[in-house]
């Protein structure tokens, strides 16, 4: 029997309804959804916990990093040539309690406020890359697998087929293209607009290419789920094909498509760096930790804590959220027991 | 068996064919001047106008896309100043910026990465393999808890952080090593293989991760099958029911993988060559976008994709041949 409950009651004390039905029986008679355990077994992970932490405090420094700039008394794009030697370009010191990381050589940008503000468009990039790649490979995966015939076939096609790209090629010429579309051609753009055209484009290649994985999962789960009596009923009982697909197969994919992000995000982190790495991703004077490497990466020698202040901050950070997902793998994953 | 390779050419072909007409169409729209970069700074309007008219550059787009193709399969001819250069069949055009044809520099460019891709292949291979089937086998044990923590570890640091600092501070700390370097297999042997080792060490290292995280849990799952049991159960040696029984079953999806990863390793191949200076095919793409070099870009995508589509061919025709219980529908 449920007892009566008020508006108000349901709000501010939710627990006292199991209370007044008697003692709180843990075991199998509560019965608990795969979320709820997937939640409560990450939750006990302690690698995925300090994962997590690790996570949480580069977005806190993404988002803090003008402040933390601020706290430093530097910004990352002014330049100090006081502080470099003319004959070598290499600065007179390394860190100094001015400059926490040291200076650039050449052009003496402040290392710390760059290493801080060059964390932003790791995690922007590959942050609304997952999220769009994570909604278009729902979404059509859901159609594909829901409406057979040719719908199924059309996008069954465009997904083998983009899976077969060779995406470097695309992901190196479309800046070029978005820029002469836009500004009629490479004269005449400052660096400024040519390093937005090139966050932006990065963000349209790699979204382009990474639906269609997410999205043959999912139409192969749809395939299976299609045959089940719940939604036999669903569609007997006359529900609205939207609400079928929203309310009654998307719930049973949560699983594969929580993994699936959580993996997604750290390898957008690695192909945003390196394609910028490369030159042909981000591109001055967006600070960006590849952009630093590749130009550090001449310096190993004379200068190592150019390179190596980027380096640990990338491998930190994607090295952390790479265990949290397959953490997150192993918890919504019935067959693994710990 | 037939109609099935014969459907899955069909699918290939149309693949490779878009990415040719999408590659030319986003280069058709991109701020390109291949006659200015030919003639040079010091050019006057006619010879502009000869160049321009000699790369077929007053055509419309259907019509270059078309001279792509005669060139491709019968072969075509180019006119400039008086002098007509044949180009045979399989024609890519000159490159805008050397002046020698795509097929020869790409003909010089795709030894380097073969090497790569494939003497990496077998180190990751055998690595992964190994340790994933040594891991299975003592499942549960500290050993295999220890090498399954390395394997998240290795596989999840980015791979041209791993191939920079390898290429950077390897010849330094351990060098017994040599720096990488091309040396052409024909010339030298001994030196061709000297120069590639510390490249295929860093790729097979970082992605035998994978190799032995899949061989181990394929190997787990095909040492529970019942044929494995029936196979113990005849008394079979240890050793034959693992390497002839086990393995076998197992190495099905590692072969997938497989076949995905050497096609991910010739895009991968870029950084290799980059971070370590071997002039293969994607240290010449590279080179070919950031001079707007429209016929060797082509060349290396055309490469490209054939490479991708047959090796996802092979796979899955390999896939019946390693697992007798996949039938095709």
């Amino acid at each position: 029997m449920e007892p009566v409950i008020t508006g108000t009651e349901t709000l501010t004390e939710p627990p006292q309804v199991g209370v007044t039905s008697g003692p709180a029986k843990p075991g199998p008679s509560v019965s608990r959804s795969p979320t709820r355990i997937a939640l409560e077994r990450l939750r006990k992970d302690k690698v995925a916990m300090t994962c997590l932490g690790i996570f949480v405090f580069f977005v806190l420094v993404a988002i803090f990093a003008p402040l933390l700039a601020k706290l430093e008394g530097q910004d990352p794009t002014s330049y100090n040539f006081d502080l470099i030697d003319k004959r070598t370009t290499f600065p007179y010191s390394g860190a100094s309690s001015d400059h926490w990381f040291g200076v650039e050589p050449r052009l003496g940008r402040d290392l710390f406020a760059r290493w801080v503000y060059g964390a932003r468009p790791s995690l922007l990039v590959a942050g609304i890359v997952t999220v769009v790649t994570t909604i278009l490979g729902v979404v059509l995966g859901l159609i594909a697998g829901f409406f057979s015939g040719w719908i199924d076939r059309v996008l069954s096609w465009v997904i083998d087929f983009i899976l077969s790209l060779p995406y470097l090629i695309f992901a190196i010429a479309t800046p070029a293209v978005i820029i002469s579309v836009i500004y009629g051609g490479s004269e005449g753009t400052s660096p400024e607009q040519v390093a937005r055209v090139r966050f932006i484009s990065l963000i349209l290649v790699l979204s382009f290419f990474g639906w269609a994985g997410l999205a043959r999962l999912i139409r192969g789960q749809v395939l299976s789920l299609r045959e089940r009596e719940f939604i036999a009923a669903a569609r007997v009982l006359g529900v609205p094909t939207r609400r079928v697909l929203f309310r009654e197969l998307l719930p049973n994919l949560i699983a594969p498509i929580v993994v699936s992000a959580s993996l997604a995000l750290p390898g957008y982190i690695v192909a945003e760096a390196g394609l910028t790495f490369l030159g042909v991703g981000l591109m001055d004077p967006t600070p960006s930790w590849g952009v630093t490497i590749a130009s550090a990466q001449n310096y190993y020698d004379t200068y190592p804590l150019w390179l190596w202040v980027p380096v640990l901050g990338i491998t930190i950070l994607v090295l952390a959220l790479s265990l949290l997902g397959d953490a997150v793998r192993d918890a919504f994953d019935p067959k693994t027991r710990r | 068996m037939l109609l099935y390779i014969l459907r899955r050419l069909a699918s290939a072909v149309s693949v490779i064919f878009v990415t040719l007409v999408a590659t030319f169409g986003l280069f058709y729209l991109a701020p390109t001047d291949p006659a200015g970069v030919i003639c040079g700074p010091k050019c006057t309007p006619a010879r502009y106008e000869e160049i321009y008219k000699s790369l077929h550059l007053n055509e419309p787009f259907y019509q270059q896309m078309l001279g792509y193709f005669q060139g491709l399969f019968v072969g075509r001819t180019f006119t400039s100043g008086g002098v007509t250069i044949e180009c045979s069949a399989p024609c890519l055009g000159y490159s805008y910026a050397l002046g020698q044809p795509v097929t020869k520099l790409l003909g010089q460019a795709l030894p380097i990465t073969i090497s790569i891709v494939f003497g990496s292949a077998i180190a990751y291979l055998i690595i992964g393999v190994a340790a994933g089937t040594f891991a299975a086998r003592r499942r549960g044990t500290s050993l295999d808890r220890f090498m399954v923590g390395g394997t998240l570890v290795v596989g999840s640091v980015p791979y041209f952080v791993v191939a920079l600092v390898a290429a950077l501070y390897v010849p330094q700390f351990l060098p017994f090593i040599p720096k990488a370097h091309w040396t052409p297999l024909t010339e030298n042997p001994l030196s061709w293989f000297a120069g590639l080792l510390l490249p295929w060490l860093v790729l097979g290292i970082v992605n035998s991760a994978s190799y032995t995280r899949y061989s181990r849990g394929s190997m787990i799952e095909s040492l529970g099958e019942d044929y494995v049991r029936t196979a113990r159960s005849k008394g079979i040696t240890e050793r034959r029911v693992v390497y002839r029984h086990a393995l076998r079953s197992a190495m099905t999806p590692i072969a997938t993988i497989f076949g995905l990863d050497v096609a991910f390793a010739l895009t991968g191949a870029l950084f290799t060559e980059t971070i370590f200076g071997l002039p293969g095919l994607g240290l010449l793409t590279l080179r070919a976008f950031n001079q707007y070099d429209l016929p060797v870009l082509m060349g290396g995508a055309l490469i490209g994709v054939v490479v991708l589509v047959l090796i996802n061919l092979l796979v899955d025709l390999l896939y019946t041949v390693l697992d007798p219980r996949v039938r095709l529908a």
